[in-house]
Protein backbone atom coordinates (compact mmCIF):
# COMPACT_ATOMS: atom_id res chain seq x y z
CA UNK A 1 0.00 0.00 0.00
CA UNK A 2 1.37 3.44 -0.84
CA UNK A 3 0.56 6.63 1.49
CA UNK A 4 -0.42 9.82 -0.40
CA UNK A 5 0.75 11.89 2.79
CA UNK A 6 4.41 12.80 2.06
CA UNK A 7 6.53 12.86 5.70
CA UNK A 8 6.46 17.09 6.66
CA UNK A 9 10.38 18.79 5.71
CA UNK A 10 11.25 21.57 7.90
CA UNK A 11 11.60 24.86 8.47
CA UNK A 12 7.59 25.35 8.16
CA UNK A 13 6.62 28.26 6.70
CA UNK A 14 4.80 30.89 8.84
CA UNK A 15 2.26 34.38 8.29
CA UNK A 16 5.03 36.57 9.52
CA UNK A 17 7.30 37.40 11.95
CA UNK A 18 5.58 37.15 15.25
CA UNK A 19 3.72 34.10 14.66
CA UNK A 20 4.63 30.40 14.16
CA UNK A 21 4.19 27.95 11.56
CA UNK A 22 0.38 26.52 12.13
CA UNK A 23 2.08 23.16 10.96
CA UNK A 24 3.23 22.61 14.64
CA UNK A 25 -0.45 22.27 15.93
CA UNK A 26 -1.45 20.10 13.54
CA UNK A 27 1.21 18.19 14.46
CA UNK A 28 1.19 18.47 18.14
CA UNK A 29 -2.51 17.36 17.85
CA UNK A 30 -1.91 14.28 15.86
CA UNK A 31 1.29 13.05 18.50
CA UNK A 32 4.20 14.88 21.02
CA UNK A 33 6.75 13.53 18.55
CA UNK A 34 6.16 13.50 14.98
CA UNK A 35 8.59 11.98 11.54
CA UNK A 36 10.13 14.92 9.71
CA UNK A 37 12.89 15.62 7.13
CA UNK A 38 15.17 17.95 8.16
CA UNK A 39 16.43 21.31 5.69
CA UNK A 40 19.01 18.85 4.51
CA UNK A 41 16.02 15.87 3.46
CA UNK A 42 17.04 13.25 6.57
CA UNK A 43 14.49 11.58 8.75
CA UNK A 44 14.33 13.01 12.48
CA UNK A 45 11.66 13.08 15.13
CA UNK A 46 10.24 16.62 15.72
CA UNK A 47 8.88 17.07 19.49
CA UNK A 48 6.31 19.97 19.47
CA UNK A 49 4.51 18.68 22.65
CA UNK A 50 5.71 20.83 26.06
CA UNK A 51 5.50 17.72 28.58
CA UNK A 52 7.55 15.49 25.47
CA UNK A 53 10.53 18.58 25.04
CA UNK A 54 10.77 18.83 28.85
CA UNK A 55 11.33 15.29 28.73
CA UNK A 56 13.69 14.89 25.95
CA UNK A 57 15.90 17.80 27.33
CA UNK A 58 15.88 16.29 30.77
CA UNK A 59 16.69 12.33 29.52
CA UNK A 60 20.59 12.01 29.96
CA UNK A 61 20.50 9.23 27.05
CA UNK A 62 19.98 11.74 24.64
CA UNK A 63 23.52 14.26 23.66
CA UNK A 64 24.79 15.91 21.21
CA UNK A 65 27.00 13.27 19.92
CA UNK A 66 26.67 10.28 18.02
CA UNK A 67 27.37 6.64 18.29
CA UNK A 68 28.41 6.25 14.30
CA UNK A 69 28.67 10.20 13.25
CA UNK A 70 29.02 9.52 9.59
CA UNK A 71 25.12 7.87 9.79
CA UNK A 72 23.81 10.20 11.58
CA UNK A 73 20.58 12.39 10.21
CA UNK A 74 22.43 15.89 8.98
CA UNK A 75 20.18 18.33 9.91
CA UNK A 76 21.15 21.26 7.17
CA UNK A 77 24.56 22.62 5.78
CA UNK A 78 25.23 25.05 8.19
CA UNK A 79 28.56 24.97 10.00
CA UNK A 80 26.45 24.71 13.24
CA UNK A 81 23.47 22.53 14.54
CA UNK A 82 23.82 20.82 11.20
CA UNK A 83 25.02 17.53 12.75
CA UNK A 84 26.86 15.22 15.06
CA UNK A 85 29.04 17.69 17.82
CA UNK A 86 31.58 16.06 19.88
CA UNK A 87 32.92 12.90 21.36
CA UNK A 88 30.51 10.18 21.87
CA UNK A 89 32.72 8.33 24.59
CA UNK A 90 33.61 11.24 26.50
CA UNK A 91 30.68 13.88 25.57
CA UNK A 92 29.25 13.86 29.47
CA UNK A 93 32.80 14.80 30.61
CA UNK A 94 33.55 17.50 28.16
CA UNK A 95 30.21 19.03 28.82
CA UNK A 96 30.86 18.99 32.33
CA UNK A 97 33.83 20.51 32.34
CA UNK A 98 32.56 22.87 30.18
CA UNK A 99 29.56 24.24 32.17
CA UNK A 100 32.16 23.92 34.96
CA UNK A 101 34.98 25.95 33.27
CA UNK A 102 31.89 28.54 32.27
CA UNK A 103 29.22 28.52 34.55
CA UNK A 104 30.97 31.20 36.89
CA UNK A 105 31.73 34.22 34.60
CA UNK A 106 27.89 33.67 34.10
CA UNK A 107 26.62 33.61 37.04
CA UNK A 108 23.87 35.70 38.59
CA UNK A 109 25.81 37.49 40.94
CA UNK A 110 28.59 38.20 37.73
CA UNK A 111 25.30 39.18 35.77
CA UNK A 112 24.02 41.64 38.48
CA UNK A 113 27.52 43.23 38.37
CA UNK A 114 27.81 43.56 34.74
CA UNK A 115 24.20 45.40 35.39
CA UNK A 116 25.10 49.23 35.09
CA UNK A 117 28.00 48.43 32.39
CA UNK A 118 24.77 46.90 30.33
CA UNK A 119 22.58 50.12 31.29
CA UNK A 120 25.73 52.04 30.19
CA UNK A 121 26.57 50.53 26.99
CA UNK A 122 22.69 50.42 26.44
CA UNK A 123 22.37 54.55 26.73
CA UNK A 124 24.61 54.76 24.21
CA UNK A 125 23.21 52.52 22.14
CA UNK A 126 19.84 54.93 22.11
CA UNK A 127 22.20 57.78 21.68
CA UNK A 128 23.00 56.72 18.32
CA UNK A 129 20.01 55.79 17.83
CA UNK A 130 18.86 59.31 18.30
CA UNK A 131 21.64 60.30 16.12
CA UNK A 132 20.84 58.36 13.41
CA UNK A 133 16.90 59.90 13.45
CA UNK A 134 18.29 63.25 13.90
CA UNK A 135 20.48 62.76 10.97
CA UNK A 136 17.81 62.10 8.43
CA UNK A 137 14.50 63.60 9.86
CA UNK A 138 11.66 62.31 8.99
CA UNK A 139 12.99 58.91 7.76
CA UNK A 140 12.84 55.75 9.74
CA UNK A 141 15.72 54.22 11.31
CA UNK A 142 16.53 50.45 11.70
CA UNK A 143 16.54 49.25 15.46
CA UNK A 144 18.79 46.34 14.34
CA UNK A 145 21.22 48.32 13.29
CA UNK A 146 21.78 50.78 16.27
CA UNK A 147 20.30 48.62 19.16
CA UNK A 148 19.73 45.40 18.74
CA UNK A 149 23.15 43.82 17.14
CA UNK A 150 25.32 46.70 19.12
CA UNK A 151 24.46 46.01 22.44
CA UNK A 152 24.84 42.33 22.53
CA UNK A 153 28.01 42.60 20.91
CA UNK A 154 29.25 45.00 23.34
CA UNK A 155 28.51 43.20 25.86
CA UNK A 156 30.21 39.53 24.93
CA UNK A 157 32.85 41.43 23.83
CA UNK A 158 33.65 42.57 27.06
CA UNK A 159 32.46 39.22 28.99
CA UNK A 160 34.83 37.04 26.40
CA UNK A 161 37.74 40.08 26.06
CA UNK A 162 37.05 40.14 22.16
CA UNK A 163 37.87 43.63 20.59
CA UNK A 164 34.79 45.21 20.05
CA UNK A 165 36.84 46.91 16.78
CA UNK A 166 36.82 43.22 15.25
CA UNK A 167 32.71 43.24 14.98
CA UNK A 168 32.29 43.15 11.39
CA UNK A 169 34.46 40.31 10.52
CA UNK A 170 32.74 38.38 12.83
CA UNK A 171 29.34 39.50 12.40
CA UNK A 172 29.91 38.57 9.13
CA UNK A 173 31.43 35.22 10.09
CA UNK A 174 28.68 34.52 12.04
CA UNK A 175 26.00 35.35 9.54
CA UNK A 176 27.79 32.96 7.19
CA UNK A 177 28.27 29.89 9.55
CA UNK A 178 24.39 29.87 10.23
CA UNK A 179 23.19 29.84 6.69
CA UNK A 180 21.22 26.66 6.66
CA UNK A 181 21.86 25.79 2.89
CA UNK A 182 25.81 27.45 3.63
CA UNK A 183 27.87 24.62 2.32
CA UNK A 184 31.09 25.01 1.86
CA UNK A 185 31.15 28.59 2.52
CA UNK A 186 29.51 27.37 6.22
CA UNK A 187 32.70 25.38 6.85
CA UNK A 188 35.32 27.86 5.24
CA UNK A 189 33.39 30.80 7.45
CA UNK A 190 34.02 28.24 10.57
CA UNK A 191 37.17 27.52 9.71
CA UNK A 192 38.66 31.44 9.52
CA UNK A 193 36.34 32.37 12.65
CA UNK A 194 37.96 29.28 14.59
CA UNK A 195 41.43 30.63 13.37
CA UNK A 196 40.48 34.24 14.55
CA UNK A 197 39.95 32.32 18.26
CA UNK A 198 42.90 30.75 18.40
CA UNK A 199 44.70 33.94 17.36
CA UNK A 200 43.04 35.26 20.31
CA UNK A 201 43.50 32.84 22.97
CA UNK A 202 47.21 32.94 21.89
CA UNK A 203 47.18 36.85 23.05
CA UNK A 204 45.66 35.90 25.85
CA UNK A 205 47.91 33.58 26.47
CA UNK A 206 50.56 35.60 26.92
CA UNK A 207 48.90 38.37 29.01
CA UNK A 208 45.65 36.92 30.79
CA UNK A 209 42.64 39.19 31.29
CA UNK A 210 39.98 39.02 33.55
CA UNK A 211 37.26 37.82 30.85
CA UNK A 212 36.21 34.49 29.52
CA UNK A 213 38.55 33.60 26.74
CA UNK A 214 41.59 33.69 29.45
CA UNK A 215 39.77 31.25 31.97
CA UNK A 216 39.39 29.04 29.51
CA UNK A 217 43.04 29.55 28.19
CA UNK A 218 43.81 28.75 32.01
CA UNK A 219 41.78 26.15 32.05
CA UNK A 220 43.52 24.35 28.91
CA UNK A 221 46.72 24.55 30.78
CA UNK A 222 45.51 22.26 33.34
CA UNK A 223 43.92 19.95 30.75
CA UNK A 224 45.51 18.57 28.16
CA UNK A 225 42.39 16.77 26.67
CA UNK A 226 41.15 20.44 26.16
CA UNK A 227 42.33 21.02 22.62
CA UNK A 228 43.33 24.03 20.88
CA UNK A 229 40.51 22.57 18.56
CA UNK A 230 38.08 22.57 21.31
CA UNK A 231 39.08 25.93 22.80
CA UNK A 232 38.74 27.95 19.17
CA UNK A 233 35.19 25.90 18.41
CA UNK A 234 33.85 26.74 22.22
CA UNK A 235 35.11 30.18 21.72
CA UNK A 236 33.23 30.92 18.02
CA UNK A 237 30.49 28.86 19.56
CA UNK A 238 29.94 31.73 22.44
CA UNK A 239 30.60 34.49 20.65
CA UNK A 240 27.90 33.39 17.91
CA UNK A 241 25.62 32.53 20.53
CA UNK A 242 25.98 35.32 22.91
CA UNK A 243 25.26 37.95 20.23
CA UNK A 244 23.04 36.31 17.65
CA UNK A 245 20.07 34.73 19.97
CA UNK A 246 20.37 38.08 22.16
CA UNK A 247 19.88 40.38 19.19
CA UNK A 248 17.04 38.48 17.93
CA UNK A 249 15.33 38.67 21.02
CA UNK A 250 15.49 42.01 20.95
CA UNK A 251 14.43 42.75 17.72
CA UNK A 252 11.45 40.35 17.96
CA UNK A 253 10.79 41.86 21.37
CA UNK A 254 9.91 45.34 20.15
CA UNK A 255 8.46 43.79 17.69
CA UNK A 256 5.51 42.18 20.10
CA UNK A 257 5.55 45.60 21.89
CA UNK A 258 5.14 47.74 18.80
CA UNK A 259 2.78 45.73 17.00
CA UNK A 260 0.28 46.64 19.29
CA UNK A 261 -0.03 49.80 20.48
CA UNK A 262 -2.26 49.73 23.21
CA UNK A 263 0.46 47.00 24.38
CA UNK A 264 2.69 49.58 23.77
CA UNK A 265 1.29 52.21 26.04
CA UNK A 266 0.66 49.43 29.20
CA UNK A 267 4.26 48.49 29.25
CA UNK A 268 5.75 52.50 28.64
CA UNK A 269 3.28 53.18 31.62
CA UNK A 270 5.43 51.00 33.80
CA UNK A 271 8.72 49.49 32.26
CA UNK A 272 10.10 48.73 35.55
CA UNK A 273 6.66 47.22 36.84
CA UNK A 274 6.39 45.13 34.10
CA UNK A 275 9.75 44.22 32.87
CA UNK A 276 10.78 41.02 33.70
CA UNK A 277 7.54 39.21 33.32
CA UNK A 278 7.10 41.27 29.58
CA UNK A 279 10.53 39.56 28.94
CA UNK A 280 9.22 36.01 29.86
CA UNK A 281 6.38 36.63 27.49
CA UNK A 282 8.79 38.01 24.82
CA UNK A 283 10.91 34.93 25.32
CA UNK A 284 8.30 32.53 25.60
CA UNK A 285 6.32 33.67 21.95
CA UNK A 286 9.46 34.52 20.19
CA UNK A 287 9.99 31.83 17.29
CA UNK A 288 13.71 31.30 16.85
CA UNK A 289 15.34 28.69 14.44
CA UNK A 290 13.33 26.63 11.91
CA UNK A 291 14.18 23.54 13.26
CA UNK A 292 14.58 23.36 17.05
CA UNK A 293 17.47 22.60 19.20
CA UNK A 294 19.27 18.87 17.89
CA UNK A 295 19.81 15.62 20.33
CA UNK A 296 20.86 12.39 18.99
CA UNK A 297 19.39 9.36 20.84
CA UNK A 298 22.01 7.28 22.68
CA UNK A 299 19.67 4.72 22.89
CA UNK A 300 16.59 2.96 22.65
CA UNK A 301 14.09 5.41 23.86
CA UNK A 302 10.53 5.94 24.29
CA UNK A 303 8.97 9.32 24.57
CA UNK A 304 4.91 10.02 24.70
CA UNK A 305 4.51 6.53 23.40
CA UNK A 306 6.99 6.70 20.20
CA UNK A 307 10.03 4.73 20.12
CA UNK A 308 13.21 6.43 19.16
CA UNK A 309 15.92 3.93 18.30
CA UNK A 310 19.61 4.74 19.07
CA UNK A 311 21.19 7.11 16.86
CA UNK A 312 17.73 8.82 15.48
CA UNK A 313 18.18 12.57 15.17
CA UNK A 314 15.48 14.41 17.46
CA UNK A 315 14.97 17.96 16.86
CA UNK A 316 13.48 19.79 20.52
CA UNK A 317 10.94 22.77 19.20
CA UNK A 318 10.86 24.83 21.69
CA UNK A 319 9.23 27.34 19.42
CA UNK A 320 5.98 24.56 19.60
CA UNK A 321 6.56 24.17 23.37
CA UNK A 322 6.22 27.07 24.46
CA UNK A 323 2.99 27.52 22.35
CA UNK A 324 1.25 24.62 23.59
CA UNK A 325 -1.99 24.52 24.74
CA UNK A 326 -2.31 22.03 27.25
CA UNK A 327 0.13 23.99 29.47
CA UNK A 328 -0.47 27.47 27.73
CA UNK A 329 -3.75 29.25 27.63
CA UNK A 330 -4.59 31.14 24.86
CA UNK A 331 -0.90 30.43 23.95
CA UNK A 332 -0.67 32.59 20.64
CA UNK A 333 -1.83 35.62 22.91
CA UNK A 334 0.56 38.04 24.41
CA UNK A 335 0.13 38.00 28.24
CA UNK A 336 2.71 39.57 30.08
CA UNK A 337 0.26 38.41 33.07
CA UNK A 338 0.66 34.84 32.55
CA UNK A 339 1.88 33.03 35.77
CA UNK A 340 3.58 30.62 36.00
CA UNK A 341 5.45 31.06 32.80
CA UNK A 342 7.73 28.20 32.81
CA UNK A 343 8.86 28.54 29.07
CA UNK A 344 11.76 26.45 27.54
CA UNK A 345 13.17 29.19 25.86
CA UNK A 346 16.39 28.40 26.88
CA UNK A 347 15.82 24.96 27.24
CA UNK A 348 15.97 22.58 30.15
CA UNK A 349 18.02 19.83 32.09
CA UNK A 350 22.02 19.59 31.47
CA UNK A 351 21.74 21.74 28.90
CA UNK A 352 20.42 24.79 29.78
CA UNK A 353 21.88 27.88 27.95
CA UNK A 354 24.18 28.85 30.26
CA UNK A 355 24.08 32.11 29.10
CA UNK A 356 20.39 32.80 30.02
CA UNK A 357 20.65 34.86 32.64
CA UNK A 358 23.13 37.25 30.62
CA UNK A 359 19.97 37.65 28.18
CA UNK A 360 18.03 37.94 30.65
CA UNK A 361 19.91 40.59 32.02
CA UNK A 362 20.33 42.60 28.67
CA UNK A 363 16.52 42.43 27.92
CA UNK A 364 15.77 43.91 31.32
CA UNK A 365 17.39 46.42 30.94
CA UNK A 366 17.10 47.25 27.32
CA UNK A 367 13.02 47.18 27.17
CA UNK A 368 12.75 49.91 30.07
CA UNK A 369 15.29 52.14 28.50
CA UNK A 370 13.69 52.44 25.05
CA UNK A 371 10.55 52.80 26.26
CA UNK A 372 11.35 55.28 28.65
CA UNK A 373 12.91 57.20 26.55
CA UNK A 374 10.78 57.28 23.18
CA UNK A 375 7.32 56.11 24.48
CA UNK A 376 6.43 56.95 21.32
CA UNK A 377 7.95 54.55 19.33
CA UNK A 378 6.48 53.11 16.10
CA UNK A 379 6.67 50.66 13.65
CA UNK A 380 7.89 52.34 10.74
CA UNK A 381 5.74 49.53 8.01
CA UNK A 382 3.25 46.46 8.52
CA UNK A 383 4.51 44.10 10.42
CA UNK A 384 3.87 41.69 7.00
CA UNK A 385 6.64 43.73 5.35
CA UNK A 386 9.63 42.90 8.09
CA UNK A 387 11.19 39.93 6.50
CA UNK A 388 11.59 36.68 8.58
CA UNK A 389 15.07 35.13 8.22
CA UNK A 390 14.52 31.48 7.39
CA UNK A 391 17.56 30.11 6.57
CA UNK A 392 19.16 31.11 9.94
CA UNK A 393 20.24 28.89 12.59
CA UNK A 394 19.02 31.52 15.12
CA UNK A 395 16.22 33.13 13.27
CA UNK A 396 15.20 36.56 13.33
CA UNK A 397 14.38 39.25 11.11
CA UNK A 398 16.29 41.19 8.34
CA UNK A 399 15.36 44.61 10.33
CA UNK A 400 13.11 46.49 12.52
CA UNK A 401 12.47 50.02 10.95
CA UNK A 402 11.02 52.54 13.45
CA UNK A 403 9.95 56.09 14.07
CA UNK A 404 9.20 58.61 16.65
CA UNK B 1 7.66 25.95 53.96
CA UNK B 2 11.09 24.30 53.81
CA UNK B 3 13.21 25.10 50.86
CA UNK B 4 15.85 22.31 49.80
CA UNK B 5 18.68 21.86 47.37
CA UNK B 6 20.38 19.22 45.58
CA UNK B 7 23.91 20.55 44.85
CA UNK B 8 24.71 16.95 42.84
CA UNK B 9 22.11 17.38 40.28
CA UNK B 10 22.12 21.15 40.64
CA UNK B 11 23.97 22.37 36.85
CA UNK B 12 24.71 25.91 37.49
CA UNK B 13 22.08 27.80 35.32
CA UNK B 14 21.63 30.64 38.02
CA UNK B 15 17.79 31.18 37.56
CA UNK B 16 17.08 30.88 40.94
CA UNK B 17 19.29 33.35 41.98
CA UNK B 18 18.32 35.53 39.42
CA UNK B 19 14.45 34.89 40.47
CA UNK B 20 14.77 35.31 44.52
CA UNK B 21 18.63 36.48 45.34
CA UNK B 22 16.72 36.85 49.12
CA UNK B 23 17.14 33.00 49.54
CA UNK B 24 19.99 31.58 46.90
CA UNK B 25 23.15 32.03 45.43
CA UNK B 26 25.96 30.29 43.71
CA UNK B 27 29.13 29.10 44.25
CA UNK B 28 32.03 31.47 42.78
CA UNK B 29 33.87 28.12 41.56
CA UNK B 30 31.60 26.14 39.88
CA UNK B 31 28.63 27.97 40.16
CA UNK B 32 26.62 25.66 41.93
CA UNK B 33 23.17 26.50 43.96
CA UNK B 34 24.06 28.30 47.60
CA UNK B 35 21.05 28.19 49.69
CA UNK B 36 20.87 31.16 52.11
CA UNK B 37 17.54 30.85 53.69
CA UNK B 38 15.71 27.32 54.83
CA UNK B 39 12.62 29.18 54.32
CA UNK B 40 10.99 31.23 52.22
CA UNK B 41 12.07 35.07 53.25
CA UNK B 42 9.00 37.44 53.94
CA UNK B 43 7.71 38.59 50.77
CA UNK B 44 9.56 36.02 48.23
CA UNK B 45 7.30 33.45 48.93
CA UNK B 46 6.11 33.65 45.14
CA UNK B 47 9.67 34.27 43.77
CA UNK B 48 10.98 31.06 45.36
CA UNK B 49 8.05 29.08 44.13
CA UNK B 50 8.78 30.03 40.21
CA UNK B 51 12.18 29.43 41.33
CA UNK B 52 11.33 25.74 42.27
CA UNK B 53 8.92 25.59 39.04
CA UNK B 54 12.00 26.98 36.65
CA UNK B 55 14.81 25.11 37.83
CA UNK B 56 16.48 23.44 34.88
CA UNK B 57 17.43 20.36 37.10
CA UNK B 58 14.50 20.08 38.98
CA UNK B 59 17.02 20.71 42.28
CA UNK B 60 14.89 22.76 44.36
CA UNK B 61 12.32 21.30 46.31
CA UNK B 62 9.52 23.10 48.73
CA UNK B 63 8.13 20.67 51.49
CA UNK B 64 5.53 21.77 54.09
CA UNK B 65 2.77 23.73 54.07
Amino acid sequence: MTTTEETPRLPFTRANALAIAPDYDVLRRQAPVSRVLTPAGDPAWLVTSYEAAKEVFRDRRFGRSHPAPEQASRISHAALQNGPNGDFDTEERDHKRMRRMLAPAFSAPRMRALGDRIAELTDRCLDDLQAARDAHPGEPVDLTDFLAFPLPVLVICELLGVPYADREHFRGLSERIAVMNGGEDAQAAMAEFMAYMTKLADAKRADPQPDVISDMVAVQADDPTFTDDDLARMGAGLLFAGHETTSTRIAMGTLFLLSDTARRDRFAADPDGQVNQTVEEILRLTATSGTGLLRYAHEDVEIAGTRIMRGDAVLISSDAANRDASVFADPDGFDPDRTPNVHLAFGTGAHVCIGANLARTELRTVFPKLFRRFPGLRLAVGLDEIPVRTNRVAGGVERVPVEW
Amino acid sequence: MKITVDTGSCVSSGQCVLLAPEAFDQNEDDGTVVLLAEEPPAGAEEAVRQAELTCPAAAIRLSGA
